[in-house]
């Protein structure tokens, strides 16, 4: 078989492609959540780190139970896509812009709430994938 | 017949192009930052992530109170490195993944330490990036 790629170099495009894909996805998806709610609260990056958890229990778990067997896709998907899509950064940023507008409650509610539905998420992701794999 | 289309200044392309270049360097950085961290203090804690997600934090914080406040950036490069270096950088599922695999190896005080301590840290680093930008001379 020909090596058309090094193979030093297959995971960080696998890094890269997934990257690509999933910063892209958080910033179209954050434009059309916040055309659709408005911006009284950062719906999108909430929702896109809520969905990304549980995207990340479900493909873990598949990896670790060895239905996904290719570490070049497990990259891609893992580190590449759902390590990009979501953000922490954002997520810091959001409740800091909250707490400034004076809105304490509505920060409190962001800042634990993608914390402790996050966890919940990533333990329903994990559950969906035992159940299929 | 205009070749409007066809200049690299076609708003409609230069945002995603703009955000992708971002991404690849925040997430090969992560990448390499979590295996180096790994490698250099071991994987009893997730240093890496924990690490990058505060940096990226206060770097976030500095540079849109920057942005902000006190100098012009171009919108090309502030989707260059806020949407795109930044939030490719910084992770949320993998820091809800890791807080998850703690639970099994650790005890309570070291998971809620990773758990809840990113976030209280993540945000407290993000004010002191943000003050630092305000206290530049």
């Amino acid at each position: 078989m020909i090596n058309i790629v090094d193979p030093q170099l297959i995971s960080p495009l696998a890094v890269s492609f997934g990257a690509i894909l999933g910063a892209l996805s958080r910033y179209y998806l954050t434009i059309g959540i916040a055309q659709w709610l408005g911006t009284n609260f950062p719906y999108g990056t909430f929702m896109i780190n809520l969905s990304g958890s549980l995207l990340m229990g479900f493909f873990a778990t598949l990896a670790i139970e060895r239905v996904i067997t290719s570490s070049e896709l497990q990259l891609l998907i893992t580190t590449g896509f759902l390590g990009s899509y979501t953000t922490f950064s954002t997520y810091a940023l959001d409740t800091s812009v909250l707490l400034r507008s004076g809105s304490q409650k509505k920060a409190m509610f962001y800042w634990l709430g993608s914390v402790v539905f996050g966890g919940i998420c990533l333990e329903i992701g994990i559950a969906l994938a035992k159940v299929i794999g | 017949m205009r070749q409007k289309q066809l200049r690299s200044n076609n708003p409609n392309l230069r945002a995603p192009l703009a955000i992708s270049f971002g991404a690849i360097a925040g997430a090969l950085s992560r990448y390499y930052l979590t295996l180096g961290f790994n490698q250099w203090l071991g994987t009893a804690f997730p240093f890496g992530t924990f690490f990058i997600n505060l940096s990226g934090a206060f770097v976030m914080g500095f540079f849109t109170t920057l942005a902000l406040e006190r100098t012009v950036i171009s919108p090309d490069l502030r989707l260059i490195i806020a949407v795109g270096f930044l939030g490719a950088y910084t992770t949320f599922s993998s820091y809800q993944l890791d807080a998850e695999k703690l639970l099994t190896i650790a005890n309570l005080g070291i998971t809620s330490l990773y758990w809840i301590g990113s976030a209280m840290f993540g945000v407290l680093c993000l004010q002191l990036g943000s003050y630092l930008a305000r206290r530049l001379p």
